[in-house]
């Protein structure tokens, strides 16, 4: 399967793959969370993965870094498909940086010790190099302040924040975000908004699963939109939000905006 | 117990106010109050009458306490005790400075310790039966008194600074001091034992054969901790490290060479030891500095499990007697070949590449030093064979089978919990056998049947085979305690350091292993508490640990014709002692690792 293959459901211009899935099917025991999904994300492009509770966002895009392993169809990162094989996975792993709903950062380290971890145990660098490119980034998301103290002692924005860091601290080609937001205070979302919005000027190739309509629209060069594990409408935002195809789209839009 | 005490009233009102509305709040609780304070008095009365009845003669103790430190180790190599005693204190001084141990000792909570010792010296002392030595009656007196002053100085001045402390060290320099000033003036009495005869002076201080090393000792210990919390924070990195690996073999080190003194036969050492020892270290330096390249990784798992097929087939070849190696060889061979095949896990730059080479090599010379001097004879000319005995048999024993069977309780519970069945199948199949059968039937097992299974030629001694098995059987147990703390990691963390790409070992000793060992910590301390105290088991099974001394060794000298008594309760109070400091350590690690964190 080539993975420069041009989106056929858009009016994108043909760039480089990132992501490539075809027909991915995966069940949890009986029930078929997703019934053969086909996405494409070209190289700098962001994605907004939305649908309903229960529709398959999340497995969609565990299974795009293989925290899920789908039972047929094929995925391709970066050129590499993704198959049993462990080093695969771990290289692969290490090139898609993954921002979780709730952190999940590590509590026994410190916040400086917590992003240099991945680049000292995977990347082999030396530890003087990696706590140095961990300034920059706490730098960048604007925590730099606190890089000696605990996850425990943070705010939920400040986590979130430094989760991003970690993330970034591999130098991935690709982010995947499972709703960064949705367990924050309302006060604290708009700082991981800033962040990722200016993660997406630099052209990172980011997956975005998130209820942030605002930001959705804003950052999205396409948007998706799934439902009881599919794929039921991909468009850019503007024909998205103004012209949905589908009726199911029109509805959840309808009740969301 | 939290009392709030406002700090603008005076200490005595804020004592009466606590009392008042602690002990006397209510007509139940005065009641509760009474009944407690009479029941205190009357078990107190107890136990003193029982320790100090009429028929109970201390000296027996007094005069055994080398016995019990040590039992037949021989008076003229007795230096070699000291030494061995003074250098674990003065690593462990070294070790509190060099982790920066100081905690908040408050002035106030230090006047609250001091009266409570004093109210309860003052009632011992009042409930002394009229049998009780004067010099320990009226030593309580003394330590009342002196505390009670103490505590009120103390109080005192923590009403005018309310969150006033005192440092550790503060606090141990003049522990110490205090503690040599008594040794060297309070009149204790000298008992002891000089040619096989016993001698007793009860007007004396402690013997100078005591008094000297102990002050050397203590001031020693006293210097390494200044000296180590001095250290800048360069210094105190290696340092720490030098410590750790002290922790690891020191013991060891201190139990076969500095007590047994082995008697080298230099020519083999030169021909043989030194050669395969340099051997193994530098070739296996090269050999890891080499493939700990990242750019090796596969090179690395092949050359591991090529030398591990290898270091197997040197162990079935030793068991079936197919041709002979030398034990050591085998041992390096394998732990190279583990090396090895994890290495990929740490590989990185240059310099940690010649981090990892050097500390194997390091590992490596002293290991095989210490398998050397293990298997040389013993200079040391014993009257009865067990040079090990007392309390440095109990302590040898307990330190080094918490210690090994700690990494195999901690591989134990991985197993069971892993995702692999056979892992988990084999695992809990030795967790269940070792856990359905008493130690008591493993130490007889261990001592009386493993020689008879072995090959010829692999023969242990019985102290081999007691720390084996119960090693072996502690670390059953071990591992259920280390599951639960497992179980306990979250699933989230488990994602997060697989959407890093570390790998799965990487992933088991960075992120699940710490966090899930320290939900473990007061099962894992109280685990150790529970094998210092069945160390007692050795006694049934031939050793001359500090239970068989108090119950059989003492009661049998003619002169102290079945003193039983004071000898079980002097050995409970040690017991008593050792147990609680670990339990105390290891609330105060808790705190410590809990503090801010989640
Ligand atoms: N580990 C699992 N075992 C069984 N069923 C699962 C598992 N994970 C997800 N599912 C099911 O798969 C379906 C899709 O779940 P998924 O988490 O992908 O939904 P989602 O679109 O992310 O929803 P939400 O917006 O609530 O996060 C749901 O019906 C869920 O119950
Ligand atoms: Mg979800």
């Amino acid at each position: 399967m080539s993975s420069t293959k041009p989106n056929d459901n858009t009016g994108q211009s043909p760039r480089r793959n990132m992501i490539t899935c075809r027909g991915v099917k995966k069940w949890f025991g009986d029930f078929q969370a997703l019934k053969g999904v086909d996405l494409d994300v070209g190289e700098q492009e962001v994605v907004v993965v939305l649908g309903p509770s229960g529709s398959g966002k999340s497995t969609l895009i565990r299974c795009i870094n293989r925290l899920e392993v789908h039972q047929e169809g094929i995925i391709e990162v970066d050129g590499v498909e993704l198959t049993n094989d462990l080093r695969n996975i771990e290289k692969i792993r290490s090139e898609v940086g993954m921002v979780f709903q709730l952190f999940n950062l590590f509590p026994h380290l410190s916040v400086l010790d917590n992003i240099t971890l991945g680049p000292i145990w995977v990347r082999k660098k030396a530890r003087v190099e990696a706590e140095k490119t961990a300034m920059e980034l706490l730098e960048r998301v604007g925590i730099p302040e606190q890089a000696a103290k605990f996850p425990g002692q943070l705010s939920g924005g400040q986590q979130q924040r430094v989760a991003i860091a970690r993330a970034l601290a591999m130098e991935p080609k690709i982010m995947l975000f499972d709703e960064p937001t949705s367990a924050l205070d309302p006060e604290m979302i708009a700082e991981v908004l800033d962040v990722m919005r200016d993660l997406a000027r630099r052209g990172m190739t980011m997956v975005i699963v998130t209820h942030e309509m605002g930001f959705a629209r804003e950052v999205a060069d396409r948007l998706v939109f799934m439902e009881s594990g599919e794929i039921v409408e991909v468009g850019t935002t503007e024909q998205f939000f103004s012209a949905p195809r589908e009726e199911r789209t029109k509805k959840f839009l309808s009740q969301i905006l | 117990m939290t009392t709030v005490i406002n700090a603008n009233v005076s200490s005595q009102k804020s004592w009466f106010k606590w009392v008042r509305d602690n002990l006397f709040s209510s007509v139940a609780g005065t009641i509760q109050t009474f009944a407690f304070a009479a029941l205190v008095v009357v078990v107190l009365r107890w136990l003193l009458g029982v320790a100090f009845a009429e028929k109970n003669d201390w000296t027996a103790v007094a005069t055994n306490m080398r016995l019990l430190v040590s039992y037949n180790y021989p008076l003229s190599q007795f230096i070699r005790i000291w030494v061995a005693a003074g250098v674990l204190l003065v690593c462990a001084a070294a070790s509190l400075g060099a982790w920066r141990f100081d905690p908040a000792l408050t002035v106030k909570r230090m006047a609250r310790t001091f009266y409570s010792v004093a109210v309860v010296a003052a009632l011992c002392a009042l409930l002394m039966p009229s049998s009780a030595p004067g010099v320990l009656v009226r030593t309580l007196w003394l330590v009342s008194t002196v505390l009670a002053i103490a505590g009120f100085a103390a109080s005192a001045v923590a009403s005018k600074r309310n969150n006033l402390t005192v440092s550790f060290g503060a606090l141990l320099t003049s522990s110490v001091v205090g503690l040599l000033a008594i040794l060297w003036f309070v009149p204790f009495g000298n008992y002891g034992v000089v040619g096989g005869s016993p001698f007793a002076n009860p007007g004396d201080t402690v013997a100078r054969s005591t008094k000297e090393p102990w002050t050397v000792i203590f001031t020693l210990v006293l210097f390494t901790f200044w000296a180590s919390r001095a250290l800048g924070t360069k210094t105190v990195a290696i340092v720490r490290s030098a410590l750790l690996a002290f922790w690891l073999v020191g013991p060891a080190f201190l139990i076969f060479v500095v007590l047994r003194d082995p008697a080298f036969d230099w020519q083999r050492v030169w021909a043989v030891d030194v050669p395969l020892a340099a051997g193994f270290a530098f070739g296996g330096g090269l050999l890891v500095y080499l493939l700990a390249k990242p750019t090796r990784s596969s090179l690395a798992r092949l050359v591991g499990v090529a030398l591990s097929a290898f270091a197997i087939l040197n162990w079935v070849a030793g068991f079936f007697g197919w041709y002979g190696m030398l034990q050591k060889v085998r041992i390096s061979m394998l732990l190279l070949a583990i090396l090895v095949l994890i290495l990929p896990a740490f590989a990185g730059s240059q310099s940690k590449r010649l981090r990892i080479a050097v500390a194997w090599g390091g590992f490596i010379l002293v290991l095989h030093w210490l398998i050397t001097a293990i298997n040389t004879p013993s200079t040391l000319v014993i009257s009865a064979p067990p040079f090990l005995g007392g309390f440095t048999l109990t302590f040898a024993i307990s330190y080094y089978v918490v210690l090994a069977s700690f990494p195999l309780g901690v591989l134990l519970a991985l197993a069971r919990t892993s995702d692999l069945p056979l892992f988990r199948m084999m695992s809990t199949a030795y967790i269940e056998v070792f856990r359905g059968v008493p130690l008591i039937t493993i130490l007889f097992l261990f001592t009386v049947m493993l020689p008879l299974f072995l090959p010829r030629g692999m023969a242990v001694s019985d102290l081999a085979a007691v720390f084996a098995g119960y090693s072996i059987f502690s670390a059953a147990y071990l591992a259920e305690n280390v599951r639960g703390g497992l179980q306990s990691v979250r699933q989230g963390q488990y994602e997060a350091a697989n959407a890093l790409g570390l790998t799965v070992f990487q992933r088991t000793l960075l992120i699940v292993l710490p966090q899930g060992l320290r939900v473990s910590i007061p099962n894992l301390v109280g685990q150790g508490i529970a094998t210092l105290k069945e160390t007692s088991l050795i006694a049934i099974i031939g050793g001359f640990d500090l239970l068989r001394i108090a119950n059989s060794t003492i009661p049998n000298q003619p002169q102290f014709l079945g003193q039983k008594r004071p000898g079980l309760l002097f050995i409970a109070m040690v017991y008593f002692i050792l147990a609680y400091t670990m339990s105390k350590s290891s609330q105060r690690l808790e705190r410590r690792l809990d503090a801010g964190r989640m």
